[in-house]
């Protein structure tokens, strides 16, 4: 008996030694967070730390993200945080600050692009997180179809002005216009300029954005007061309702991004403004038909600028482990093994260095991509604000309602979220 | 000292006392896991909680009901899911009670057909939703590759304002039809022989039959049937969650994905425990109106 007892405790132990090497994170199902799982077995050679990565769907992320960071003992280690969480999730005091770990084993957050740091890092004088990858937006297109003679031809042809990458919002939607073709005569456009993600919610809310900065629009004015209701916005949603209508796929209206990327793969459109993150995902030849065929270019007038940051919760049961690997996934080495996968980095060396750029070539459309993002409005109540404004959006684009009425309930929905947040005087 | 029961013998005290020992351990966990949430839900309600401000020191009394009220998209989202629950019931109710009449009628391979049917009703309603999704995929789904096959389409079946509603109603039988199936008939296996004799003895006509004889013997089941599926047809969240997000437009948005906004995305516990005191009150008073109706039946 005394030996089966002194056999239980050992076991024990054993376990409760395997608990405290193992750290828990929740992530997003995206290609970043697999170019991250490549490199565990490494990590875990290195420090003896299991990695347990729970990889879902972006949609279930708030909500299962906010009750356990509300809770005091929570069930995660580690955490990403998508840029318009980071002022609720600071503001209800949910991650721990990591100013002292970070003087203490010296990290070099200078390396971090300024504009990623600020979205994703720091929160006033307070580094909250380590920015992980970024995900700003840009134009997807078919770089063969852009690079061809008898096209250009074509194009100058009808517009007098040249085929080439977009450098204004006009010349953008002359090439949606030009690339929209009906390919078997049977009178609908079948070969499509672009392709939109209309989906209420974040979806067309993310999208949108792009539109509305092509335009000319910002969100706020100096006081946080509301201006995209304003005449850049209504010709924003003009343009996304023509595309959809005009110049994309039918149901459009009810794409997520993986719908409409689905469309581009297959092959069926010339462009997609979208997250540059998925530009990896084209090369592959498992799911896609447009394999070495997509290149990557900045919005004209600054697509919308989005990232991801490592963050400590408060509630984490680990956080020593949880900064030992922020600190080894963080680092150059792995950096630069994430990027040459297909990783978008934030750190500004990654943009230059000679290896990646050999084995990514777009890598300097990117640095001009992320240079020019612009950002979207991030107060405590973004998540509320973007559920709002992609219900008005979507409205406006099926029919339902007029654009003005809709960037005016959306407005009036920013202007009272952003007096609660305590922004506009 | 012994009691008398409606239909059984009288009770000693010691077996009456003895049947509250046995059932007060199930009354207790009932207790714990329904009436105390359901009591903390409308307290909740009457406070200004959010996931950011955690404290009940706010007092605001029936601000959060009448804050729900007042909301536009809240009375929108009412609406569409009374017009969900009367589209699902009705429509899955005619359909199961014909499947179900028509089983009852067959004796060969019965448990094939069960287990087909069955089949739909063991799967995952996000699972339901995530291949439907990809199904009515306008450009690439296996759906409106088959109707252009009949040159029909391509129908935008999520992205139409017409169209979404019917849509999620389509998926939603496609995966609940079976329950209704399933409950109609075991109730329609149960029925005494001996009315339909007597029926048929009379020179009745099978529809006849099925007016005077079936549907007044059936009534308490399918009064039984239509209230448990009215109840978790008013709860449907995982498909307009993972097939449409509330849209197009308004057109999709359940109150269930409407309360799940307020407590997720506006971090307002306080008003999404409002709302879905409202909802109760309103199950409550459409049970409490069946079950009425139903014992007036027996």
């Amino acid at each position: 008996m005394r030996r089966l007892l002194f056999s239980a405790a050992i076991c024990a132990m054993c376990v409760t030694g395997a608990q405290a090497d193992t750290i828990h994170v929740l992530m997003e199902n995206v290609p970043d967070t697999r170019y991250v799982q490549d490199l565990l077995p490494e990590f875990k050679a290195q420090t003896g730390i299991d990695v347990e990565i729970e990889s879902i769907s972006y949609i279930d992320m708030h909500s299962k993200l906010a009750p356990q960071l509300s809770s005091p003992e929570g069930g995660y280690d580690l955490i990403v945080v998508d840029f318009y969480w980071v002022a609720e999730f600071t503001q209800a005091g949910w991650l721990m600050p990591l100013d002292d770990l970070i003087k203490k084993d010296n990290v070099d957050t200078s390396v971090y692009l300024p504009t990623l740091m600020n979205l994703v890092g720091k929160v006033g004088d307070t580094t909250y997180m380590l920015p992980f990858y970024n995900y700003s937006m840009g134009i997807i297109y078919r770089k063969d179809m852009l690079n061809d003679p008898k096209e250009q031809e074509a194009f100058k042809a009808k517009y007098g002005i040249e085929l080439k990458i977009p450098t204004t919002w006009d010349e953008y939607k002359k090439q949606v216009e030009f690339f929209s073709r009906d390919t078997d005569g049977d009178g609908k456009v079948d070969f499509y300029g672009t392709v939109n993600q209309g989906q209420r919610g974040d979806c067309i809310s993310m999208q949108w954005s792009n539109y509305l900065y092509g335009n000319g629009g910002q969100y706020h004015d100096a006081n946080w007061k509301a201006t995209f209701d304003g005449e850049a916005g209504v010709k924003a949603i003009e343009d996304f309702k023509a595309d959809i209508a005009k110049h994309g796929p039918t149901g459009a209206e009810s794409f997520c991004f993986d719908e409409a990327a689905n469309v581009f793969g297959q092959g069926k459109a010339f462009s997609f403004v979208t997250f540059n993150i998925l530009l990896a995902g084209f090369d592959d030849p498992k799911s896609s038909q447009v394999v070495g065929k997509a290149g990557i270019a900045a919005n004209p007038g600054g697509g919308l600028n989005g990232g991801w940051g490592w963050a400590i919760p408060n509630s984490s049961p680990n956080k020593e482990a949880a900064w030992t690997f922020i600190k080894w996934i963080e680092a150059k080495d792995a950096v630069r093994k994430r990027t040459m996968a297909g990783g978008a980095p934030t750190q500004a060396w990654a943009f230059e260095d000679p290896e990646i750029v050999a084995k990514r070539p777009e890598m300097g459309q990117l640095a001009i991509l992320v240079a020019t993002a612009q950002e979207f409005p991030t107060f405590t109540y973004t998540v509320d604000f973007v559920e709002s404004l992609g219900r008005e959006l979507n409205l406006a684009v099926t029919g339902q309602k007029d654009p003005k009425e809709a960037l005016a309930r959306a407005a009036e929905d920013f202007n009272k979220l952003v007096v609660k947040a305590g922004l506009q005087k | 000292m012994s009691y008398s029961t409606a239909n059984g013998p009288r009770l000693s005290q010691n077996d009456r006392s003895f049947g509250w020992l046995m059932t007060a351990p199930g009354l207790l966990a009932l207790l714990l896991i329904v009436l105390f949430p359901l009591l903390f839900t409308v307290f909740t309600s009457a406070f200004d909680y959010t996931l950011l401000h955690r404290k009940y020191d706010t007092f605001v009394g029936f601000d959060n009901y009448l804050g729900a009220i007042s909301d536009e998209y809240f009375s929108a989202s009412l609406l569409v899911t009374v017009q969900f629950v009367v589209a699902v019931v009705i429509l899955e109710f005619v359909i199961g009670f014909t499947v179900a009449l028509m089983l009852n009628a067959v004796t060969r391979f019965k448990d094939v057909y069960y287990l087909i049917l069955l089949l739909p009703l063991l799967i995952n309603p996000v699972v339901v939703a995530l291949i439907w999704r990809m199904f009515l995929h306008p450009e690439l789904g296996i759906v409106n590759y088959l109707l252009s096959l009949v040159y029909i389409g391509p129908v935008n079946w999520l992205g139409d304002v017409r169209i979404a509603f019917w849509t999620v109603v389509l998926v939603d039988i496609w995966h609940q039809v079976s329950f209704m199936i399933i409950l109609l008939l075991a109730g329609l296996s149960a029925l005494p022989r001996e009315p339909y004799e007597a029926a048929r003895m009379e020179g009745a006509s099978t529809i006849q039959a099925f007016i005077y004889v079936t549907l007044p013997l059936m009534r308490p089941v399918i009064a039984v049937t239509l209230l448990i599926r009215l109840i978790f047809a008013v709860k449907t969240f995982d498909l307009v969650f993972i097939m449409t997000r509330g849209g197009p437009g308004t057109s999709t948005d359940l109150i269930s994905y409407y309360i799940y906004r307020s407590a997720f995305f506006g971090l307002n516990i306080g008003q999404a425990s409002a709302i879905s005191v409202l909802l109760l009150i309103i199950v409550l008073s459409l049970t409490a109106y069946l079950y009425r109706y139903m014992r007036s039946l027996t």
